[in-house]
């Protein structure tokens, strides 16, 4: 909806709010975790009811003067400083603000997909109705407590398989009077991914069994994990091993494998029909196999997923299905 | 209340707020009508009534509406121009919006309008007592608009209230700031048309009993600061409208009886005061006896020292005045202004007519015969009366032989045509005589029951000569006010207020009243000229108020960002940070401080190359505060086990 509206303005609007949005990012250029919104990074505008205030203070204005009307004056400069006030309050509401963490959660086509921002606020005074929009999604406010934190909750609409790259995050506010509005911008660089939507009638291929035993260990907290691999967005902070960290090998993350017992191989030069319905199929059935507990591997486009089980599995065999053939990243 | 609904309901309490402000400015019916309008918006928002269905026939009942509004405020004023027409449309015209506002861009547009009214209101009326619901609803408005901005529980009520009402107490310097030194123009640009109001005070026609019917009134009609001392009491004479024609029964101001008067001489200390007026509806500016000049622009002085305004007095207005307790006029009445001042029409009251002839022909002259005719008033004890009961169309000859009762108008009709018939230039003043000194605002009041009339009469090497009749019949008039001398007269209200106590309360107030039309409803380009002098500029001019404005805007800017700052500067870094910054403390004894770009990791490990000893110590306060900082979420027993850890760390 939001897309559409933005559409349906003048195009002399939407070249403006580009051109500003690339000259902000030539000035501030690429930022790096945590994003203090510093003041030379926050601009202010009157809102299109702080142009609406104006108009009718300076009719105030002129009757005031015109008719020499002392009260009239009192209340109008009275309102001109409150507005100021209004501006000065925008502004502090957003400065000093701190974007700590931006994470990611992919999703099938035609879902949302997610993405989590932390905000933290050092002083000593809430901030209230802060809005985190990027280029495609709506605005969501949140409240950040006095020196505590707050996450926002940005649902991104995935219309097409792939990669979604986005590179800025406009926080911005109005509050408390809404005549003006305070926006910085933090120029981080994100990315989604979409899944094939799970789609398709056809039964999955036969299971064959190998040895092993069918326990499946999926277990947080527990130290027998086999494996690191690196920090991928959406990925529970209670997996990260924090000792890899500490010792500056970076973000890991700590793997648990089980060997399965029963298993099927979703092999994509098997099934028949067009590339995205093919794909679409093989995400039915890895969504089906992993609903049902089962261990399942995959075989596309010359890579080869052994047979797994979990959530960890699931995502990185629907990963592969949405890099497929490396479609073109948006925006 | 449902949260949702918080914002229909703010906006439409302002609206409703606002239309009482205007309740005197618009018709009854109009303000019924988006009372109403209000009530049913409430009643829909909160959930008691159904919200109208949609359809295209809502669009139709709306503009037919619309035109009917418009239609109506016409045929009840014949205008859309002017105050009141104007603020009844633009009444009408919320109501309209609040039966069709959904949006929150509707509700702005109500609190918009409601501005609007008060802007109206405040255009009608400034009296300080209106000042507090002035105040009042501009804070209302600003909490509306704060509510309006985040729909919903984001914002309480309270709090938006409080919000507003900080961020108008941090503006008030600036408003004052403003109001003394935003330069203000001289002049009006385009002229107000307010309504027809019910004319109060003296009118340019008097029947005998027309100067009693105000002795009830207790309104002031004027107020008088003296510059100086001021005159004693029996000269307090402010002369308003001169009647110069009389038909026997009512005297009239004749606009066509103008003439060219001679030279007036001034005599004395000239006395200078300023008046401040109430609205009478009328044109008439009241002066003491005798005016110097015109006090001000457009307004004129007559021939016979009547000041008349250009428009009827609507607001309240002040000028300033030089008048002359005694004058000379040595000069000759031309045949023309003789002629005037001493016709009557018609041959009536034929028993004064044969009195006049008698005592004239017993007089040598006409200051005798003046003089003759007072004694005659006193001899005949004439009553001093506010009800002298009807008189007959020979009002003079019924007055003087008939009941021989009578009120200042009637005295002063009486003599003004006894000197007429012996051929005598005499006419009728009506003003107000004395007044009501306000010791708490060292003032003069000067209320409508003040209200007097007496004559002038023109004697050769004087000139105009004010005799007042009434002071012959009551010699107490001239000390002392209507009430004094009858009581009875007063009405209800006169009674409470004049009372000991309450008198004295009603003088504060009224000198509070005064004070704020003197200084703040009246300030002007003028006064503000006059208070930059005050200040130590020799000769201020544009470029000083312009410098002082930019001075205080600075100044206040400055205030308010060092104000506003502090909240935020003011950040206590939590326990996590603190036991960070100590661990760090302690460490920059051992190796270079912690670079700003340096990671937590870095730096211990950095620690421990060079203090192979502290590394296990330090690269576990570091992981636990990494842990602690960017994990998911901090346990009270691990931020202490983080500080436990540093206490330990040995540096």
């Amino acid at each position: 909806m939001i897309r559409e509206r933005r559409q349906s303005k003048g195009t002399w609007r939407a070249q403006l709010r580009d051109r500003v949005r690339s000259w902000a990012r030539r000035r501030q250029g690429e930022d790096s975790l945590p994003v203090t919104l510093a003041t030379r990074r926050v601009y202010i505008l009157p809102t299109r009811a702080g142009f609406a205030f104006a108009a009718l203070l300076l009719l105030m204005l002129l009757a005031g003067l015109n008719y020499a009307n002392s009260i009239a004056l009192i209340v109008t400069f009275l309102l001109a400083g409150f507005a100021l006030i209004a501006m000065h309050l925008t502004h502090r509401n957003l400065v000093g603000l701190a974007l700590r963490g931006v994470a990611t959660t992919d999703a099938f086509v035609g879902e949302h997909g997610r993405l989590l921002l932390t905000l933290d606020n050092t002083a000593d005074t809430p901030r209230i109705g802060i809005e985190c929009e990027t280029d495609e999604t709506e605005r969501s406010p949140v409240d950040v407590p006095a020196t505590g934190s707050a996450r926002a909750e940005l649902g991104i609409s995935l219309a097409r398989r792939g990669r979604l790259r986005l590179d800025r995050i406009r926080i911005s506010t109005s509050f408390p009077f809404g005549l003006f509005r305070a926006w910085s911008y933090a120029h981080l660089p994100m990315e989604l991914l979409a899944w094939p939507a799970p789609r398709g009638r056809r039964d999955p291929p036969a299971e064959s069994t190998s040895g092993g035993q069918a326990t499946a260990v999926h277990r947080a907290g527990d130290e027998q994990w086999s494996s690191l691999r690196a920090f991928r967005s959406g990925d529970s902070p209670r997996q990260v091993a924090w000792a890899a960290y500490a010792r500056g090998r970076g973000l890991l993350v700590k793997v648990y494998e089980s060997p399965a017992a029963h298993h099927r191989t979703f092999d994509f030069d098997r099934v028949p029909g067009e590339v995205e319905q093919r794909l679409e199929q093989m995400s039915a059935w890895i969504v089906d196999a992993h609903a049902r507990g089962e261990s399942y591997g995959l075989r596309i486009g010359g890579e080869a997923l052994p047979p797994s089980s979990g959530s960890e599995h699931r995502e990185r065999c629907l990963d592969a299905l949405a890099l497929y053939g490396d479609p073109e990243p948006r925006p | 209340m449902i949260a949702a609904a918080r914002p229909h309901v703010a906006a439409t309490l302002v609206f409703a707020a606002s239309v009482l402000l205007v309740l005197f400015e618009a018709p009854l019916w109009c303000t019924a009508v988006a009372l109403g309008c209000a009530a049913w918006r409430i009643a829909v928002s909160v959930g008691w009534l159904n919200p109208p269905r949609a359809g295209s026939w809502r669009r139709l009942v709306f503009v037919t509406l619309t035109v009917a509004c418009v239609l109506a405020v016409l045929a009840n004023f014949r205008t859309l121009n002017g105050l009141s027409a104007g603020t009844a449309l633009l009444v009408l015209m919320g109501a309209l919006k609040l039966l069709e506002s959904r949006s929150r861009r509707d509700d702005g547009i109500v609190i918009g309008v409601a501005l609007f009214m008060l802007l109206a209101a405040v255009l009608g009326d400034q009296s300080l007592l209106r000042v507090p619901l002035y105040l009042l609803t501009v804070w209302g408005a600003c909490a509306a608009i704060a509510i309006i901005a985040h729909p919903g529980d984001a914002l309480p009520t309270r709090a938006a209230l409080r919000l507003s009402a900080r961020a108008l107490a941090m503006a008030a310097p600036l408003a004052a700031a403003c109001f003394l030194l935003f330069p203000r123009v001289s002049g009006q640009f385009w002229a107000l048309q307010r309504g027809q109001q019910a004319t109060t005070g003296l009118s340019d026609v008097m029947a005998p009993g027309a100067i009693g019917e105000l002795a009830s009134e207790y309104d002031p009609a004027f107020r008088v600061r003296f510059e100086g001392s001021p005159p004693p009491r029996e000269t307090l004479y402010f002369r308003g409208v001169v009647l110069n024609s009389f038909d026997g029964f009512t005297w009239r101001r004749a606009r066509s009886h103008t003439w060219n008067p001679p030279p007036l001489e001034m005599l004395g200390a000239p006395v200078r005061y300023r008046v401040t007026l109430e609205p009478s509806y009328r044109p008439w500016l009241f002066a003491l006896d005798t005016v110097a000049r015109s006090p001000r622009r457009n307004v004129f002085l007559a021939h016979d020292r009547q000041l008349t305004a250009m428009d009827d007095i609507d607001t309240v207005t002040s000028y300033d005045a030089e008048s002359y307790l005694r004058t000379r006029s040595t000069g000759k009445l031309s045949v023309a202004g003789h002629r005037y001042e001493t016709r009557i029409e018609g041959e009536g009251n034929p028993r004064t007519r044969a009195l006049a002839l008698s005592l004239r022909a017993q007089s040598g002259s006409d200051a005798e015969y003046a003089q003759r005719v007072l004694q005659w008033f006193q001899e005949q004890r004439l009553e001093y009366t506010l009800d002298p009961g009807p008189t007959s169309v020979d009002s003079v000859d019924s007055t003087l032989f008939d009941s021989k009762r009578g009120f200042c108008a009637h005295f002063a009709s009486a003599y003004a045509t006894l000197m007429r018939m012996a051929d005598v230039p005499a006419h009728v003043v009506t003003g107000y005589l004395g007044g009501e000194w306000n010791p708490a605002g060292g003032y003069l009041i000067v209320r409508q029951s003040d209200a007097h009339a007496w004559t002038e009469v023109w004697l050769d090497g004087h000139g105009w000569t004010r005799i007042d009749p009434t002071s012959v019949v009551e010699p107490e008039r001239l000390q002392r006010g209507l009430y004094d001398l009858m009581p009875q007269s007063m009405g209800a209200t006169a009674q409470v207020l004049r009372s000991a106590w309450i008198s004295r309360i009603a003088h504060v107030w009224d000198s509070a009243n005064q004070w704020w039309q003197e200084r703040v409803v009246e300030f002007n380009a003028r006064a503000q000229l006059s208070f930059l002098r005050n200040l130590g500029i020799d000769s201020p001019g544009w470029q000083h108020l312009g410098w002082g404005f930019a001075i205080a805007l600075l100044t206040w800017i400055g205030w308010v960002s060092l104000t506003l700052r502090r909240s935020v500067a003011r950040q206590r870094p939590d326990r996590i940070a603190r036991a960070w910054l100590a661990a760090t403390r302690k460490l920059a004894r051992v190796a270079p401080a912690r670079a700003a770009d340096e990671g937590p990791i870095a730096f211990a490990r950095r620690i421990g190359a060079a203090r192979p000893d502290l590394a296990p110590a330090v690269s576990d306060v570091a992981e636990r505060y990494v842990r602690l900082r960017f994990g998911p979420s901090s346990s009270a027993p691990e931020v202490l086990e983080l500080e436990r850890a540093v206490r330990r760390l040995a540096a």
